[in-house]
């Protein structure tokens, strides 16, 4: 009886959750121009879809500006880690770790609009530039989330172990201290990633006029009512994040897997 | 006598206000094996760390085969290191981990791997390099950090209390084992522990340590023999602690009566302090008895039975006994004179030596008959 | 380690320092610098006499804030269950994945979705038809805002609360079950307990972004409901009035101390009990 309740309590949030990605995606393939009425199978909104050249022009800036904004965030991110983690007063790591989290839990809208103000006072010219410097921005912090908790599995007597045994500075670094945070470094790049495919508002703020990502075009284009060639591309873009999250966890597989394999050798 | 390999010159480490080691001095020959023993924070790994390179002293000379080392990179000292928590990379196999120090020195691989297959079978893991570590047990994980380090070919081998993970019998397995790779490899050990009964096993000379300071070094033997202070007597075996009062050169008087001892060279009169190691002591009838205690509890140990009793005085006596006792019984103690051992207040090491030569020789003398 | 790592090192810390100083403290000491300037770049306090003498704004906060706080109990009182339910299942990494999956869909998207939904003629609509209501009006009314607002956050609210049932140590549920406490008991004495924080991490990813969400409030809400991250958009980017953007801006920043003030970890710092 309880259980009963249990399941049905978990299938209806679970509808509710999907229901509308469900709905998104089954009226991309309806050949009427709205989302009432189902009206037969087609293709025709995603051939729209890709002889958009202004739509697959802003995806290619989008994917751009979030791979390249991944990468530079990573690599800020994770030297801030090692930074933060090499401070030895108590209260020094605890404000930077606070000054690191602002960002993080500040409203989208705020982060527009300082950035917006910061930018304009730089001169700092509204468009790729612009946005690409506030994804890399608003990336780090996340990074630096990912990449801390692995540093401080990392035990100081292997720090040590690492010396004791000749290596350098930069030895160190290379062989042991990197390999043993790879997975918070790609976990990090990862999250990355997601930030900003999934930014709306801090792009929207210092978009400019010439540049626009896919958040901003939805924006605009849904904000003109309903056009199912949007339903299409959300269809695209849902397929594009289940490889994503789908490969994420292919990769931790493996990692797991070729740990296992070296278990599985001592029976 | 042959250049000394480790030396340490009053060495002292402070932290702020903290002081950890105080004016330590110390000499390491080559090919033996060293302990450092005391109770945790008394400062045996911060001598460790110091010697590894981990740790600056604050003052002071760290001197190997000769030479001052004090700013010589851990990473080029000629010694390695044991961790307590093992400290093996868990991102490599077993084989990586113990080739990662001659890797770093850009070896031929051909020799590496020699090496490498050499230092496992050394610690009989030569079938597991292509493990993880996360696959090995904490036994296992043990010896695959002493391999990594003395592959090495390091002269001095430093030990931070490597035994302490694990259980009673693996660790009683292991100090012959390390005992057995001390003397094969005839490299110098410094084993760091808390455990006594380790250090007693297992060393040429134990350095015994107690708030930053080391109060006295000798073989295990000296050591469990002769403790210089009611520290040391203590912390070291079992042992009954009494207050006493020195009568004359091998007359000491405690708990009443006034007893022939081995030791002399202390003023008469002099306040002191008695050590009787509970094994010492025999139960006997009261018509032979030294001592006349009642008997509170007794413990059966396996090999022999632990008594609790209390004298005349009140003072509490620990007994180890072959056969048991009665509870409540009045019971009969007798002890040799060499089972004594007396101990002056406040006395060093350096004074306690010299007293001890002053009247070494006729002791042996004394109670050859016994 | 010693003098060996101690050297040349910080020059790595140099872009993450720049980054601190540019893109976190730099940005937040502009927006409270230009909530003193009116639209003539003039020094002046009108912007906060303004907000705290207008009817208008007081009332924008008032609602924004109550918006925000039925948005964030909704989400609690659907999550908190769910996360709960969700932790016993047995393959429940697999289903917490599905949890989290909806949000890697674009927010627009989904926003996008439920304007379909919630249309004259859509889903919800006919569905009203069917049980015998009749259509209503639904898009652009405060209900369908606080509806899509919920339906956003609650996967950010189930997280924290299924990562604190997972911290849980289970031998305190068979502790307070061996010292006589029921089902119910444990739950109100022990599991809520320690899974508080949890909650309040929920709270704090759900309040404040819901303080802000201005796309919903247009895309759903049909401006009706004005929330201060609407407030703050149209002064930024439709009448221009940076200043008074930014005022509001300040007084976001200070809602949003209190709310992470008043759901930060009370761990009593030092020892000493409060």
């Amino acid at each position: 009886m309880k259980q009963k309740f249990t399941q049905l309590y978990l299938i209806v949030v679970f509808i509710i959750l999907y229901a509308p990605i469900v709905f998104l995606i089954a009226y991309s393939f309806s050949q009427g121009d709205t989302m009432t009425n189902y009206h037969g199978f087609t293709w025709r909104h995603y051939q729209t879809l890709f002889s958009d050249s202004r739509m697959l022009a802003i995806v290619a800036n989008t994917l751009l500006v979030a791979l390249l904004s991944s990468l530079i965030a990573t690599l800020i991110g994770t030297l801030g880690a090692l930074g933060i983690n090499r401070t030895t007063k108590r209260v020094t790591r605890e404000s930077l770790l606070t000054l690191n989290n602002v960002l993080m839990v500040s409203p989208d809208v705020i982060i527009g609009a300082s950035f917006l103000i910061f930018f304009t006072m730089l001169k700092i010219p509204l468009g790729f530039g612009s946005v690409l410097l506030s994804h890399i921005a608003f990336e780090i912090p996340i990074v630096v989330l990912m990449v801390l908790p692995r540093l401080r599995e990392m035990s100081a007597s292997m720090l040590d172990a690492a010396q004791d045994l000749g290596a350098t500075t930069r030895q160190l670094l290379s062989q042991v201290i990197i390999p043993f945070i790879s997975p918070g470094i790609f976990a990090g790049f990862f999250m990355a990633l997601t930030y900003s495919l999934d930014d709306f508002a801090v792009t929207f703020f210092v978009t400019g006029n010439g540049f626009s990502t896919l958040s901003v075009e939805i924006y605009s284009r849904a904000r003109q009512g309903i056009n199912l060639e949007i339903n299409a591309l959300s269809g695209v873009m849902f397929l594009f994040s289940l490889l994503l999250v789908g490969g994420y966890y292919w990769i931790q597989q493996v990692s797991q897997k070729r740990k296992q394999r070296k278990r599985g050798a001592i029976s | 006598m042959t250049q000394p390999i480790i030396e340490l010159h009053q060495v002292t480490k402070r932290y702020a206000d903290n002081t950890i080691l105080s004016n330590i001095n110390l000499t390491l020959e080559s090919g033996k094996f060293y302990t450092l023993l005391g109770p945790s924070g008394c400062g045996k790994t911060t001598i460790l760390r110091t010697i590894a390179g981990f740790t600056d002293a604050t003052t002071g000379d760290i001197l190997f085969a000769g030479k001052r080392i004090n700013d010589v990179p851990a990473n080029k000292r000629n010694v390695n290191t044991v961790f307590q928590d093992y400290a093996l990379f868990p991102h490599m196999t077993v084989a990586e981990n113990v080739a990662f120090g001659l890797t770093l020195q850009k070896r031929p691989k051909s020799e590496i791997a020699e090496r490498v297959n050499q230092a496992l079978r050394l610690v009989q893991l030569a079938d597991y390099g292509d493990r993880a570590i996360s696959a090995l047990s904490g036994g296992q994980q043990q010896r695959i950090a002493i391999a990594r380090a003395i592959v090495m070919q390091p002269q001095v081998l430093l030990l931070d209390e490597p035994l302490s993970a694990l259980d009673a019998k693996l660790r009683r397995q292991m100090q012959y084992e390390l005992r057995d790779l001390q003397q094969r490899l005839g490299i110098t050990f410094l084993f760091v522990t808390h455990d006594q009964e380790e250090a007693l096993a297992m060393s040429d000379e134990i350095f015994v340590m107690n708030q930053g300071e080391i109060l006295q070094s000798g073989s295990p033997v000296d050591i469990y023999d002769e403790p210089i202070n009611h520290f040391v007597a203590d912390f070291i075996g079992e042992s009954n602690i009494l207050p006493g009062k020195m009568i004359d050169d091998f007359q000491v008087a405690f708990g009443g009566h006034q007893f022939e001892c081995a030791d002399a060279g202390i003023p008469v009169n002099e306040p002191v302090e008695i050590v009787i190691r509970p094994e010492d002591l025999t139960l006997t009838d009261l018509a032979h008895a030294k001592l006349t205690v009642t008997i509170n509890t007794q413990l059966f140990r396996g090999d022999y039975y632990e008594i609790a009793a209390t004298d005349g005085l009140g003072n509490d006596w620990l007994i180890h006994s072959v056969n048991p006792a009665e509870d409540g019984d009045q019971i009969g103690l007798t002890f040799r004179p060499q089972d004594l051992h007396v101990m002056r207040f406040g006395e060093k090491e350096a004074e306690f030596d010299a007293r001890l030569e002053t009247y070494e020789g006729t002791e042996d003398d004394r109670f050859d008959e016994t | 380690m010693i003098a060996l790592t101690k050297r040349k090192t910080w020059l790595y810390f140099i872009p993450y320092g720049l980054w601190l100083a540019l893109f976190v403290i730099a940005p937040v000491a502009l927006i409270i610098y230009q909530s003193f300037f009116d639209l003539g770049h003039h020094f002046t306090l009108a912007n906060y006499s303004t907000y705290f003498a207008s009817a208008t704004y007081l009332k924008m906060t008032v609602n924004s804030v109550w918006y925000a706080l039925l948005i964030t109990l909704f989400t609690g009182l659907i999550s908190y269950p769910t996360a709960y339910f969700l932790h016993q299942l047995k393959h429940r990494q697999f289903w917490l994945l599905l949890v989290i999956l909806p949000t890697w869909i674009n927010i627009l998207l989904k926003a996008y979705a439920f304007i379909g939904i919630f249309s004259q003629a859509g889903l919800a609509n006919q569905f009203l038809t069917f049980i015998g209501i009749g259509p209503q009006q639904i898009l652009f009314t405060n209900a369908s805002f606080i509806f899509v607002a919920t339906y956003i956050q609650i996967p950010f609210m189930i997280l924290p609360i299924f990562n604190a049932l997972d911290d849980l140590n289970p031998a305190f549920i068979n502790a307070s079950r061996d010292l006589g406490a029921s089902n119910w008991q444990t739950f109100r004495r022990v599991i809520f307990p320690l899974t508080l924080p949890g909650v309040k991490a929920g709270v704090q990813a759900v309040f404040i972004p819901s303080l802000s969400l201005f796309m919903l409030t247009r895309l759903i809400g049909g401006n009706k409901v004005i929330t201060l991250g609407t407030a703050i958009e149209e002064h930024f980017l439709t009448t221009m009035n940076w200043g008074m953007g930014s005022t509001i801006g300040v007084v976001l920043i200070i809602a949003m101390i209190i709310v992470m003030t008043l759901t930060g970890d009370q761990k009593p710092k030092g020892g000493a009990p409060r």
